[in-house]
């Protein structure tokens, strides 16, 4: 039944990644939830993190609070580690959409069906949309019963708004992915660029937090639009929402047109 | 009625590099023709145009009458394809594939899929990743036949086969010829195409040298004969002969060339008491090696009856 068309296909591609990632990260978010109280008795996080300075911004732990569970996980998490495996993620799943057919070599028989090139991206790109949607739904529900067991304070809302952002994050990286996969054929090179981007990308926030000459180059930087607002804290920004969809519907255009135009390879 | 493929100055360069040039093919429906040619000829280039894989850097391609480019997916919706380099998914049963392919196609006659799969003893319930190279084509073969194409497209498709999937194989290309509908066969292996093709076009270095029927290639045959004499004969008796190449005596027994018409040798030969005479038929391939071997398409040979000359010397003895 998940052999009918080309998004169903590509769900059922991504069934047994998307499960790990959602058990990965979701795992991860209830764990800390659910150990937040203990841990915070032991430890002084914001103290210690007033200690580090300037460090602790590079980390990415500018804006928490670590006295709330939701500062905490910002802190511990969505700074770093999810974003990292959610676009590690996205960008894996769609680098292989048009180039793992073509290295694998199954883009012939494929494409030699009554499926347009321009459908077998948008299809398959809708599945990695609802594999991210998935994950993101995990990260929530394991992080409200870890605060459900552990009688912490979570704000739902402002955890769902983060998710959102940490979403539409992984789908920017993915959409650049996708395209350079599209315009190359090189699955390696799509997964690289997006990941190695992304380092760069977190560095030149977190720098330029701390350095104020890299305010000018901050904008460029999707990070910004991320966490910038502070989603955690002040529920979805609207306009940084719209610039991570802008981007990532501008890369998913240009890898339609740089498919459609390509010779594959035999 | 409208051809079945017609390409016009097809070519297609990469880069720099030639994969065909100047191709005007011309396929019509109702037949099964071979596309012959050596490894990187230039086949899989013409074929993966027609399927809108890859673009030409001029000329154009037309397949049932429709622009491969413009109008892909009516085509993709009437015509089935099997690569070369056949290459599946490796997580999915045979089975599974098949599902898969059927519904892309917008549904398929799951009674002659099935009588397909009986009929090349293929067993769809393993993972094709498990499968031999053999039963990866028939799983190909499978899935291009079922949905009863007006054309087929098959690239290499006998790699692989045993001969009683061969057989079958070439059954199944003879009912859809029966039925009106066309098969396009690419082939490096002369002989494994010849009987099955009513024509053949060749093509070397990228350039289309000629498209010929089966009976006019034969009638360009080089033969090679055996004619034993009673008693001592001249090999230059028969030097003058046209078309003869490359006489020899070895005692009592001539042996030698000829391309096109045996008249002028049997004739010849008559003056003599002749004991025995064998011809040993060439095989396409070495017609196909004559193409290859000059430049151009040899120009016309004799085109009088010399296959049926041949076939009855065959037997002849005086």
């Amino acid at each position: 039944m998940l052999l009918r068309n080309v998004f169903t296909k590509t769900v059922r591609d991504l069934r047994w990644p998307t499960f790990w990632v959602s058990l990965g990260m979701g795992g991860m978010t209830g764990y800390f939830a659910l150990l937040f109280p203990t841990y915070a008795k032991i430890v002084d996080l914001n103290a210690i993190l007033e200690k580090m300075g300037p460090a602790a911004k590079l980390m990415g732990a500018s804006l928490g609070d670590a006295s709330t569970l939701i500062g905490f996980l910002h802190i511990e998490l969505f700074s770093m580690i999810l974003p990292a495996l959610m676009v590690t993620y996205a960008a894996g799943m769609a680098s292989g959409f048009t180039a793992g057919e073509e290295s694998r070599g199954t883009i012939d028989v494929l494409l030699s069906y009554p499926v347009s090139r321009r459908r077998l991206v948008l299809e398959k790109t809708a599945a990695v949309v609802i594999g991210s949607m998935v994950a993101a739904v995990a990260v929530w529900i394991f992080a409200a019963a870890g605060a459900a067991a552990s009688a912490s304070d979570l704000p739902w809302d402002k955890l769902a708004a983060a998710l959102a952002m940490l979403v539409l994050l992984g789908l920017a990286f993915g959409a650049i992915a996708l395209a350079v996969s599209a315009a190359t054929g090189n699955r390696g090179a799509a997964i690289g660029f997006a990941v190695g981007l992304m380092v760069v990308m977190y560095l030149v926030d977190a720098l330029a937090s701390i350095v104020d000459s890299l305010g000018v180059v901050r904008p460029l930087s999707l990070f910004r639009y991320y966490m910038g607002g502070d989603p955690l804290r002040n529920g979805i920004s609207i306009p940084d929402a719209s610039v991570l969809a802008a981007v990532a519907v501008a890369f998913l255009a240009l890898a339609l047109v740089l498919f459609e135009r390509r010779d594959l390879a035999a | 009625m409208t051809s079945a493929i017609e390409t016009s100055k097809l070519t297609k360069f990469y880069g720099k590099s030639r994969g065909v040039i100047d191709v005007d093919l011309l396929v019509e429906t109702g037949q099964v023709f071979g596309f012959l040619g050596p490894n990187g000829s230039g086949k899989s280039t013409t074929i993966r145009v027609l399927l809108d894989l890859i673009r030409p850097t001029s000329g154009s391609a037309r397949v049932l009458g429709l622009d491969a480019h413009r109008d892909r997916l009516e085509i993709d919706r009437r015509v089935s394809y099997v690569p070369g380099e056949l290459s599946l998914y490796p997580e999915l049963t045979g089975s599974q594939l098949l599902t898969y392919l059927a519904n892309l196609k917008g549904g398929v006659d799951s009674a002659y899929r099935d009588s397909l799969i009986e009929r090349l003893e293929l067993d769809p319930s393993k993972r094709t990743k498990s499968l031999s190279r053999g039963n990866k084509q028939k799983v190909g073969l499978v899935a291009a036949f079922m949905s009863r194409p007006e054309l087929l497209i098959l690239d290499e498709p006998t790699a692989g086969l045993d001969p009683f999937v061969q057989l079958e194989f070439e059954h199944l290309c003879e009912e859809a010829r029966d039925d009106g509908r066309t098969v396009f066969i690419s082939s490096h292996q002369l002989p494994e195409v010849e009987h099955l093709c009513d024509r053949v076009g060749i093509i070397r270095e990228g350039r289309l040298l000629a498209v010929e029927t089966i009976s006019s290639l034969k009638e360009r045959a080089l033969r090679r004969l055996e004619i034993e004499f009673a008693g001592p004969v001249e090999a230059e008796t028969f030097g003058g002969l046209p078309g003869i190449i490359d006489i020899r005596m070895d005692g009592l027994v001539l042996h030698c060339t000829v391309q096109g018409s045996l008249d002028g040798l049997i004739k010849a030969a008559a003056r003599f008491e002749v004991l025995n005479v064998r011809t040993v038929e060439t095989s396409l391939e070495e017609i196909f090696m004559a193409y290859y071997g000059s430049g151009d398409a040899i120009p016309g040979a004799a085109k009088t009856g010399a296959d049926d000359a041949g076939k009855e010397a065959g037997h002849a003895a005086a």
